[in-house]
């Protein structure tokens, strides 16, 4: 008898509790109520990307020495390098140079490794297209520049997280001229030259800290 | 006649094509999900006949028994049991057709004959509608009707005690007993350990209950 | 209590004083409440298909619809129509028949127990003396048109939702009917009117949520299950299912399934406002504030303020609970079917029967409290 009135309790303190969590739950869903949204809303609005973003890749024809330094540190061997040997000049001639963006997986190897720097990495990502052999881009679409955000006009750019300045969560409506929390670049190497006797903890403190608000 | 009386002799004359021909089709129906939900569509056509027969609770009670448990248990049985079977062509089948066939017009004809000889006008005009069926209903279960009552209770009781021990069967016996070792009239399942229940044996109804 | 006001009486009178018979004058009342009741029930699924997004979004810290029209009213009504104007697809090896059948045997049930739906004294369609057994009948229907759905759209995954949905339905129809009938048992009448009635006169202390408690969570974790609403929404979980039973619809087919599950979840928060919340009732006593006011209870304008006010009521009490249904909805996750069946019959099964023992004691220990 009393083994069946203490299971009986237990169930019922198991209810209590569950219900317990189940009120806790609710209330922290009824608390992001009141927040305000972190929409951004998307054609209307962009962020801004930030300088290390790898978006599609840029392509200077005349740059370039098809030396397929690119197709080699591509994980997929992906750019196409159409060259033939000018036996006059006994130089190699870029005819074509293509890479098909569906398959790319913006890794930026290439950018890394071009000896000529003929390769860059450009801030565009909307690269949506009702075919996707459209993605195959040649030497004159990579020869493109993108739009910036910051100067379309139909667009109203939005700092992204870690360049909105200390204490503030919300891009909407924060001033251009405002800066982002913590120190820009050259700040930061101005500081390392003139205070040379600086204990390097301090440095190694400085840019650790750079790195994870990026 | 008046309107109330034209919509009631309309909409019985709707109820009860309805129902004839659902009927009709549950029988005469090959597919039998179909005949299946068409058994729904009688047991709706019954129950607006009680509505229009002022029985307004026996016609919730009937969409809620009939159709909502006993048409759903049907479907759920042919639903779980969808096993596509080729019938071999039975040799003879019209004499059973037949066979069938008179038997049900046997029937037919003798309700017939029922209602024709049975005089239906017996008060009908004096009575008044009843304003509260629920409270009649009650009444009528726990003075006249209190025998049947109880007994359909006791009797569902036994089905729902029967379907308890059914599922609760742990039907996977360890070592296959032969039909002859087996006891009559039981089914073969595993040993199972009385349950304890005194106090002390905690873990004992934990392993059994399992 | 005074009668309030009675529309109909009013509306016959005032078509026999312009020379109508008074059959005639019956006719042409007839259609009126039901289709002020139809417009009403869609208009309330439009605002509940806007509030459940506009509240998933701000629990979520998103916007929601924003575009059409102000605040995006207009959303549900842009969706409806692009559903309306969808191609009417029927799949293949699906049963034509059943197939069409199917989303209008779920809809009308749903429809059809807005019959018992009081908004004020004299403000429902008809006040049938079954009343509230009159929408838990009603609602066994719906099971057989989801269960045709499954098995007519020739898909596995249908078939699986539809027998889910049937399951579910089911069991959770026993707790719904067991907090129901505590209620029933206060007050000793079946009738959704008898059943405010009740609760009235005493303003907020007199409602049902204080006599209830438990009747109260049991019919709400039941009628969620009833609708189908997460957490449980077993049948068209969509990990798992792709969309249960209404994987194969499209177009106004699977409008109606859309429609009909919203004016369950509405039609589950007025019964649960008129069954525990007193209904049109407000939370003071109308007579009391009409005494400070000084103001005459026979007056025909307080009549009026009274009858609105009684609508808004009812209508606030039941988006309170159509607000905590889609709370509920991102704070619980999903539980498993075995779970649901073993909630179901497990637990709030024996608390329903132990809730309405609870319920006949207290009747019978204080009968001026818990309706003698």
């Amino acid at each position: 008898m009393l083994n069946f009135l203490s299971k009986v309790t237990g169930y019922a303190q198991e209810t209590v509790q569950a219900a317990r969590y189940i009120g806790q739950g609710l209330s922290v869903t009824f608390d992001h109520m009141r927040r305000r949204p972190v929409t951004v809303q998307y054609p209307y609005e962009k962020l801004i990307p930030s300088e290390r973003f790898r978006g599609r890749i840029h392509f200077e024809f005349d740059k370039c020495i098809s030396c397929e330094v690119c197709v080699r540190v591509c994980p997929i061997n992906l750019p196409v390098v159409d060259w033939e040997y000018n036996k006059e000049s006994k130089k190699k001639q870029l005819k074509h140079y293509s890479i098909d963006f569906g398959v790319c997986i913006f890794c930026a190897n290439c950018v890394e490794y071009c000896p000529t720097n003929c390769l860059s990495v450009t801030e565009e990502y909307e690269l949506a297209t009702y075919d996707r052999h459209e993605l195959n881009f040649d030497s004159v679409a990579m020869g493109r520049l993108p739009y910036k955000v910051t100067e379309d006009p139909a667009v109203t750019p939005l700092r992204e997280l870690a360049y909105l300045p200390e204490g503030v969560m919300d891009p909407h409506g924060v001033p251009q001229t405002v800066r982002r929390a913590g120190q820009r670049p050259e700040e930061i190497l101005e500081q390392m030259e003139v205070p040379e006797k600086k204990p390097a903890g301090q440095k190694a403190e400085a840019s650790s800290s750079k790195e994870t608000q990026e | 006649m008046n309107l109330a009386e034209g919509v009631q002799i309309v909409s019985f004359g709707l109820l009860g094509l309805a129902m004839i021909g659902a009927a009709l089709g549950v029988v005469l129906l090959q597919n039998i999900v179909y005949s299946a939900f068409l058994l729904g569509g009688v047991f709706i056509s019954i129950s607006g006949l009680y509505l229009l027969l002022n029985a307004d609770f026996v016609a919730a009670a009937q969409v809620l028994i009939y159709v909502g448990a006993v048409n759903v248990l049907i479907l759920f049985a042919i639903m779980l049991v969808n096993k596509q079977e080729d019938f071999d062509p039975i040799i003879g089948r019209w004499v059973r057709q037949g066979a069938t066939a008179l038997v049900c017009f046997g029937l037919f004809s003798l309700l017939g004959v029922m209602v024709l000889q049975t005089s239906w006008s017996s008060s009908t005009s004096g009575a008044k509608p009843a304003v509260d069926t629920t409270v009649l209903l009650g009444e009528h279960f726990f003075s006249d009707f209190l025998l049947p009552f109880e007994l359909a209770s006791v009797l569902l009781l036994m089905a729902l005690v029967g379907a308890i021990v059914i599922a609760r069967r742990e039907y996977l016996p360890e070592e296959i007993v032969s039909p002859q070792q087996q006891p009559p009239l039981t089914l073969p399942e595993r040993a199972r350990q009385p349950i304890a229940i005194s106090a002390g044996t905690s873990s004992s109804p934990q392993s059994t209950s399992e | 209590m005074t009668p309030g006001i009675d529309l109909q009486q009013r509306f016959i009178e005032t078509l026999r004083d312009l020379g109508l018979p008074q059959g005639v004058a019956k006719v042409a009342w007839l259609p009126l409440p039901m289709i002020l009741i139809i417009i009403g029930a869609t208009l309330g699924v439009l605002v509940t298909v806007w509030l459940e997004r506009k509240i998933s979004a701000a629990a979520q810290q998103r916007i929601g619809p924003e575009f059409a029209g102000p605040l995006g009213i207009l959303q549900a009504v842009a969706d409806g129509l692009k559903l309306v104007f969808k191609a009417d697809i029927v799949p293949a090896k699906a049963d034509p028949w059943l197939f069409t059948l199917a989303p209008v045997i779920v809809v009308f049930p749903a429809f059809l127990s807005y019959l018992i739906v009081p908004f004020g004294q004299n403000l429902l369609i008809s006040n049938v003396g079954i009343g509230i057994f009159l929408w838990i009948s009603l609602s066994s229907i719906a099971p057989i048109g989801l269960m045709m759905a499954g098995y007519s759209s020739n898909n596995k995954y249908s078939l699986l939702g539809g027998l889910r949905a049937v399951a579910q339905s089911i069991s959770y129809e026993v707790p719904l009917a067991l907090a129901v009938l505590a209620v029933v048992m206060m007050s000793n009448s079946l009738s959704t009117i008898d059943i405010v009635e009740q609760q009235s006169g005493y303003g907020i202390l007199g409602w049902n949520v204080w006599r209830q408690p438990i009747g109260l969570i049991l019919f709400w974790i039941a009628a969620l299950a009833e609708t189908e609403r997460l957490p449980f929404d077993l049948p068209e979980a969509e990990e798992e299912l792709v969309a249960g039973y209404q994987t194969e619809y499209s177009g106004m087919k699977f409008g109606l399934f859309y429609v009909a599950s919203y004016v369950n979840l509405v039609l589950s928060a007025l019964l649960a406002s008129i069954l525990y919340f007193g209904g049109w009732d407000f939370p003071i006593p109308l007579t009391v504030v009409s005494g400070w006011l000084s103001i005459n209870e026979t007056g025909p304008i307080f009549q009026i303020v009274v009858a609105s006010l009684g609508i808004t009521m009812t209508l606030l009490k039941a988006y309170f609970f159509v607000f905590l249904a889609i709370l509920l909805r991102w704070t619980v996750p999903r539980v498993r079917i075995d779970q649901l069946l073993d909630l179901g019959w497990k637990f709030l099964l024996p608390i329903g029967l132990v809730n309405l023992l609870l319920t006949a004691g207290l009747k019978l220990a204080f009968p001026f409290a818990f309706g003698g």
